[in-house]
């Protein structure tokens, strides 16, 4: 296990240097007019004297070689034109607590709805109107066919403007995010976890009732135990283990944070700043996004593999491709 | 329940199953009585109902099966008027165990077999914490796994389909049953391993006292192991009796189809037999003696009215016409008469 660990360590670090050199050669290949504000007006001298200040007249190797040393030294390299002349590790350390305050809180409310609503589905698949699961059924359909901006809207709108009332109490929660104000976190929260509690939800419900189908589970109730234990101890237990594969994803995306739900309450999070960066041409914050996001897919997809392997003993992580 | 040999009774027992609105008539009014410490084979092809109706002796009927009429009698207790999953758990693994067909799929993945067989062991025998597990590592050792204490600790991915099947039968005689129901224990499995798994289920058998209904298409496998044979067509047991009774001396037309594709009894260079035609559809309501459209010999009154039980022996009936006095003699085919001369029973 270790050696295997370690093996997938090392392959995820060639990964990312595919991934660097790809990402720095391509934005080399964008037109160098995006580099200044005002480039019409600029002689050629000043383009040149420009462009070696950002370091960009030297061989690609080079250029490539001194941004991987920098790298590791752990700085990712200053704005260029987002916020001019600002440590990239400065406007990440601002951005993506918030981003992941409000994911991780949405990701727990997300589990602790979306996981007993699947459970509840799958036990009402066995009843004879199955009414749960078909409530459960129209929720998670809506959620899913709707486009995701009509139900942010739908929230947004529904808690701040007291369309919700009981006599002369009114729900009129703020519209817009504010730092620190927690009354302001709620409608955030509650649109970025509703998809997510369908999702969980979903996924559940489908392994549990293919799980309570299955031969093992007939002779759990032969030997004699009663179903509320067969649901736990084993019906739960195995469905959740080709969900849990997801969950340290799920908990890395959050730092990316949502562009939609970002933009829609004004949140000053890390959803929308790669299109933002792009679109001015930062190349360094576009590298430095790049390489977060790899980091991040890339150890969600290895954490993910362990806890499968530490879940199910079918599994055994080895360095040998074959055993797979 | 006069008689004490009794152990389990089964008293005109009608199921039905609903299917996309239609209803199906799995049991169609069966009566059968089981005795304590027997070996009992109920066989039959496929969808005559024979698994249906031994689970529904332990409430394990899928959930659009209902028992719509008849009783069960076990312990001076009738199991049809239970409604809860409350009562059935007096019955399932503590009275009545089961061990099902395919050993690949019955045990669950993800928990060791030690696991398994505790699970049985907590909830059936008073024992709790290491006096439990040493009861479950005995289980094991008990249907013959080599060093169970090992074993234990392992998952069913780290056992053949053999050594699963004895885990499965270890977790249900684990249970301490007085009945234990073996579905088609050897179907799933290796033709070598047949007669061990076979051997260990007579050997547990006799060890602990046990009766056991085995449900079979294998007349092979009933060959080594019944006392007695109840042979069901079409949700009815249209024969019942001892063994050499069923096999040397068999009444009904469906017992002579069923002995006659036996491929022992095949001659070199002709083809096997076969039974023509299919089994009734069972949405409908069956008329007379449900094998009559595939029995060439069938009397007219066989297509109008459902023959009684007549008792060739006492141990022996069968329900067909033909035992009638008024009955034309039908002899059955040459060959099954010599089934007793061929060398006895057909081993498989």
């Amino acid at each position: 296990m270790p050696k295997y660990i370690l093996k997938r360590i090392l392959r995820s670090f060639l990964t990312m240097v595919i991934v660097i050199t790809v990402v720095f050669s391509l934005l080399r290949l964008m037109p160098i007019e995006g580099y200044f504000e005002n480039y019409d007006k600029l002689s050629q001298t000043q383009i040149d004297l420009g462009l070696q200040k950002l370091g960009l007249t030297d061989p690609l190797p080079k250029q490539l070689w001194s941004f991987g040393k920098q790298l590791l030294s752990g700085d990712l390299g200053v704005s260029i034109r987002y916020r001019k002349g600002v440590s990239i590790n400065t406007i990440v350390a601002e951005k993506a607590p918030v981003s992941l305050q409000l994911g991780l809180t949405s990701l727990a409310i997300a589990l602790a709805l979306g996981l007993p609503l699947g459970i509840l589905m799958s036990r009402s698949t066995r009843t004879k109107w199955k009414i749960g699961d078909k409530l459960g059924t129209v929720f998670i359909v809506i959620i899913q066919a709707v486009p995701a901006a009509a139900y942010h809207i739908l929230i947004q709108f529904a808690g701040s403007q007291g369309v919700i009332h009981f006599g002369d109490w009114s729900l009129k929660l703020p519209m817009l995010f504010k730092l620190g104000d927690y009354r302001t976190y709620i409608l955030p929260i509650l649109s970025l976890a509703i998809g997510n509690i369908a999702y969980y939800a979903m996924w559940l419900r489908r392994y549990m009732v293919d799980e309570a189908n299955k031969d093992y589970i007939k002779l759990a109730r032969a030997k004699g135990v009663p179903s509320r234990q067969i649901s736990r101890k084993h019906v739960f237990r195995n469905a959740m283990v080709p969900l849990i594969q997801y969950i340290p994803n799920s908990i890395l995306f959050t730092l990316m944070g949502s562009l939609y739900v970002e933009s829609l309450y004004s949140i000053p999070g890390m959803g929308g700043l790669l299109v933002a960066v792009i679109k001015r041409q930062d190349n360094n914050m576009v590298l430095a996004l790049v390489v977060i996001y790899s980091i991040i897919s890339i150890l969600g997809l290895l954490f993910g593999d362990l806890l499968m392997a530490l879940l199910d003993p079918r599994i055994t992580l080895s360095s040998k491709e074959e055993s797979r | 329940m006069t008689n004490d040999n009794i152990i389990l009774s089964f008293q005109d027992l009608d199921i039905r199953f609903t299917l996309r609105g239609q209803v199906l008539n799995a049991i169609r009014s069966v009566s059968l009585d089981v005795y304590r410490g027997e070996s009992l084979a109920i066989v039959g092809e496929s969808g005559s109902g024979k698994s249906v109706f031994t689970k529904s002796a332990m409430g394990l009927l899928d959930a659009n099966g209902v028992i719509a009429g008849g009783h069960i009698w076990y312990g001076g207790r009738d199991l049809t008027t239970f409604t809860r999953e409350k009562e059935w758990l007096t019955i399932r693994g503590k009275e009545i165990a089961m061990v099902m067909q395919d050993p690949m799929t019955s045990l669950n993945p993800l928990k060791t077999v030690g696991d398994q067989i505790l699970e049985a062991v907590l909830l059936h025998q008073d024992l709790r914490g290491e006096a439990a597990k040493k009861a479950a590592v005995q289980a094991l050792a008990a249907v013959g796994i080599d060093d169970p204490e090992r074993r234990y600790k392992q998952y069913p991915h780290e056992f053949s389909g053999g050594m699963r099947q004895r885990v499965v039968i270890a977790a249900a005689v684990a249970c301490r049953p007085k009945i234990l129901i073996c579905d088609e224990p050897t179907t799933a499995l290796d033709v070598t391993i047949q007669a061990q798994i076979l051997d260990l289920i007579k050997a547990l058998q006799k060890k602990l006292d046990l009766t056991t209904i085995y449900i079979t298409h294998d007349l092979g496998v009933v060959a080594n192991v019944a006392d007695r044979i109840a042979v069901m067509y079409a949700g009815d047991i249209v024969e019942v009796g001892r063994c050499e009774e069923v096999f040397y001396d068999p009444k009904h037309p469906y017992t002579w189809a069923l002995l006659s594709s036996l491929p022992q009894l095949g001659v070199k260079g002709q083809d096997l037999y076969s039974i023509q035609g299919t089994p009734p559809n069972l949405f409908h309501e069956v008329l007379g003696d449900a094998f009559a459209p595939r029995n060439p010999q069938a009397l007219n009154i066989d297509f109008v009215e459902r023959p009684p039980f007549f008792e060739v022996s006492p141990t022996h009936k069968a329900r067909t016409w033909l035992l009638d006095p008024r009955a034309p003699k039908v002899e059955p085919p040459e060959h099954i008469r010599h089934l007793r001369q061929k060398g006895g029973y057909p081993h498989g």
